[in-house]
């Protein structure tokens, strides 16, 4: 039975998937997007790798998530733990906290091309906006899981960060206190950080990111200058 | 010489390995392992059990052999990773916290004056963690100190 060479395995899966789920056209349609030539620089890899570290925090929070306490009395010591006792520990919860500044500049970076290359004009405007989002999601994530090491630069950097919020007038106090759970930062406060870096932030970060991805897939992206 | 044409010919087609496949393989091969690797390893680590400090939880350590430490003589000891100050008097044996209640400087039996003392701030404690002087807001706690045999213990529990 000497026929054509068989197909590589990956083909094969491809074709029994698209049999049944009928997929492969229109994943193609979404996937398969040359990239055009004035984009291949590197300042258009910003965005890239802003994603990229998104990726890292991920992975490296869910690690440090194993071990770390939210408790006013356990925070600290289960750093300490982290950073003394567990293999690693130091590398991975280095890696969170410096993937966690390199994001927020990479995203910055990422809007400047953006901007300077004039890609936020009609009609990608909404993209922008949906970039915008992610920009106020990436410091909120840096606010929160500032306070999380609970040494005394979390609690004072917390402190007079939240204060700002503080100074609004006529409602400045309420919303001092949605934002604390209490007159002060107390374990309160860490819980509500915990809550919004582990929970509330992620699943925003995911819709913002999937309608930007969406969003630059079915515009493609823009033109040379 | 016609054989080693042909094989040159066969790059690409997928039925015979020639040097450069054979290279191309042995590179990206090792290039994909020595990443998984690399990532594997920090990962699988970090997800091992970790060590749990020595007598953690209530349990004592043994921190030194009785003869180390003559009397007159203090030094510190890491119990349960926290510095404990261990001293040696005509008293007896006593043990405290080593880390300084002001701010966190690592205390020192002064063997000339009979005190401990901070080399920060010049906050000094007696040898019970009663501040005498200086900054120190609080004493030095105290920990359970116990010589058996030929062994020094402190008990871990405070930390």
């Amino acid at each position: 039975m000497q026929t054509q060479p068989r197909a590589k395995w990956w083909t094969r899966l491809g074709d029994w998937l698209d049999e049944r789920f009928d997929v492969r056209i229109p994943l193609e349609a979404f996937l398969k997007k040359p990239v055009p030539k004035h984009a291949i620089k590197w300042y258009f890899c910003l965005g890239g790798i802003t994603f990229a570290l998104f990726v890292i925090q991920g992975v490296t929070g869910i690690l440090l998530s194993l071990y770390y306490k939210p408790t006013a009395t356990d925070a600290y010591d289960s750093i300490l733990f982290i950073m003394n006792n567990v293999r690693f520990g130091w590398l991975i919860r280095s890696m969170h906290a410096w993937s966690a500044k390199l994001m927020i500049a990479m995203c910055i970076a990422h809007m400047l091309r953006v901007f300077i290359t004039g890609s936020y004009k009609r009609p990608r405007e909404l993209n922008w906006v949906a970039g915008t989002f992610l920009l106020l999601l990436t410091l909120a994530f840096g606010f929160t899981g500032y306070l999380l090491p609970w040494d005394q630069k979390a609690l004072w950097g917390s402190t007079v960060g939240s204060q700002i919020l503080g100074a609004i007038p006529l409602v400045g106090d309420a919303l001092l206190g949605l934002l604390r759970g209490s007159p002060d930062v107390t374990g309160l406060t860490l819980t509500r950080f915990y809550g919004a870096h582990m929970l509330v932030l992620p699943v925003l970060a995911f819709i913002f990111l999937g309608a930007h991805f969406v969003i630059i897939r079915r515009q493609g992206i823009s033109g040379p200058l | 010489m016609g054989e080693s044409v042909n094989r040159v010919q066969d790059e690409g087609s997928g039925q015979s390995l020639n040097r450069r496949r054979f290279l191309k393989y042995i590179l990206l091969g090792f290039s994909a392992a020595a990443t998984a690797a690399g990532v594997a390893t920090p990962v699988v680590g970090y997800l091992w059990p970790p060590k749990q400090a020595v007598g953690a939880g209530g349990g004592r350590v043994a921190v030194a052999a009785a003869a180390d430490l003559p009397v007159g003589k203090g030094a510190v000891y890491s119990v349960n990773n926290k510095p404990v100050l261990v001293v040696h008097t005509q008293d007896g044996y006593h043990a405290l916290s080593a880390t300084c209640t002001h701010l966190g400087c690592i205390v020192f039996w002064a063997e000339q004056k009979g005190v401990i003392a901070c080399p920060c701030h010049a906050a000094f404690f007696t040898v019970n963690g009663n501040v005498i002087s200086g900054p120190a807001p609080a004493p030095l706690p105290v920990y359970q100190v116990q010589v058996e045999g030929d062994q020094i213990y402190v008990q871990g529990g405070q930390g």
